[in-house]
């Protein structure tokens, strides 16, 4: 009918339908996201200081295996985990401490006394008495904890 | 671009048709009542959506049923919102079902040839009260909890087979975990495919019969 380029009637509700439309979509959809990601997208575990154990457990020049009970909470659920951690000393004063959770696909990583390494068995992952990669697909040396150690008491930094 | 991928679509699908079946069709001269129909859909798509987002972190299990509702509530983002909109949405749609009949029943729209759109309907508003029935119990909190003690009680005093549909409804003689999982899968399982088939048979009719004009005063 119009010749001109100018809105008519049916044109201008057709517009006002779709905007309305998209706004709602908008409304529903953004939070909608927001929703599925949100717990994706927090932060792990608040950092504590974790007491592993007395210093004399810890056989000089072998890594020892400390065992600790965390509180996580996933979700609405707090549950107790279990943290396995290496910790060697040369001297009795120094110690390191690592994750015994293998940096490939997160296996646990064991210590083999006579060849001095540790050996993940999912996937043949060998590391060094430091957690350097020795060969396998690990793609990174085992994680590090800070350590401290206060009256004979070892303590790593973790959660 | 557009306009040639729609032209290339419709050419193999024929989605064009749809559309004009659908939405420009022919309609007598109507008033606002006639939107409440449109209305209860608009909250069904409402509870579709916010549902299918709840399901993502409720667990129908007694002991996490609570703590996950919570949890939604207060520590997800925009959970509260999600929920919310799921619990007005409850209320809304049986209000907004129970007004569009009184206004199907008014207008007399009922009538030949749309009495398999109005049987339908029934069924569809029944299904409705089944939602907000089966809905009402999984929050698993004091007032789901008594709430439904109450209306499989009443359930249960029909003669004869009234011990029996309690027991089927609680899936024993108390409520349970049992309770709690069989009105959880009815919620989200069950009543949403009987809805959704029923609902097409619904709009198809509309669409196939037309909408019945305002009663006039003559003739």
């Amino acid at each position: 009918m119009n010749e001109d380029k100018s809105v008519d009637r049916r044109g201008f509700m057709s517009i006002v339908t779709w905007a309305i439309g998209g706004l709602i979509t908008a409304a529903m959809g953004i939070p909608g996201v927001a929703y599925v990601l949100g717990p994706a997208l927090q932060n792990a575990q608040v950092e504590q200081w974790i007491r592993l154990g007395s210093t004399s457990k810890v056989e000089l020049g072998t890594p020892t295996l400390f065992k600790a009970k965390v509180q996580r909470k996933t979700g609405w659920v707090t549950a107790e985990d279990e943290l396995a951690v290496f910790v060697r000393s040369d001297n009795g004063r120094d110690f390191i401490a690592m994750s015994n959770i293998c940096t490939h696909l997160g296996c646990r990583v064991r210590w083999i006394a006579e060849r001095q390494q540790f050996l993940s068995p999912c996937h043949n992952g060998v590391f060094d008495r430091d957690g350097n990669v020795v060969s396998g697909p690990p793609p990174r040396p085992l994680d590090r904890y800070a350590v401290k150690v206060e009256d004979g008491q070892i303590h790593i930094l973790g959660g | 671009m557009v306009a040639r991928l729609g032209e290339w679509l419709n050419e193999r699908v024929g989605w064009r048709r749809v559309w004009e079946a659908i939405f420009l069709r022919k309609v007598p001269k109507l008033n606002w009542l006639y939107t409440l129909g449109s209305a209860t859909l608009f909250v069904a798509v409402n509870q579709i959506v916010t549902g299918i987002l709840l399901t993502i972190y409720y667990v129908p299990t007694p002991d996490h049923a609570y703590d996950s509702v919570r949890y939604i509530t207060t520590e997800v983002p925009a959970g509260w919102l999600i929920r919310g909109l799921h619990h007005w949405g409850a209320s809304a749609m049986v209000i907004l079902a129970a007004l569009h009949m009184l206004r199907v029943i008014l207008y007399g729209s009922y009538k030949y040839p749309r009495e398999v759109t109005w049987v339908s309907g029934v069924l569809l508003l029944l299904v409705v009260v089944g939602f907000g029935f089966t809905g009402y119990l999984l929050p698993w909190d004091q007032k789901a909890f008594w709430a439904t003690t109450v209306g499989t009680r009443i359930a249960g005093v029909a003669p004869l087979i009234g011990d029996s549909i309690l027991r089927v409804m609680r899936g024993g003689a108390e409520l349970s975990a049992v309770t709690l999982a069989r009105f959880f899968g009815v919620h989200v399982w069950v009543l949403p495919a009987v809805f959704l088939l029923l609902l097409f048979v619904h709009l198809y009719l509309v669409i196939r019969l037309g909408i019945s004009a305002v009663p006039h005063h003559k003739e």
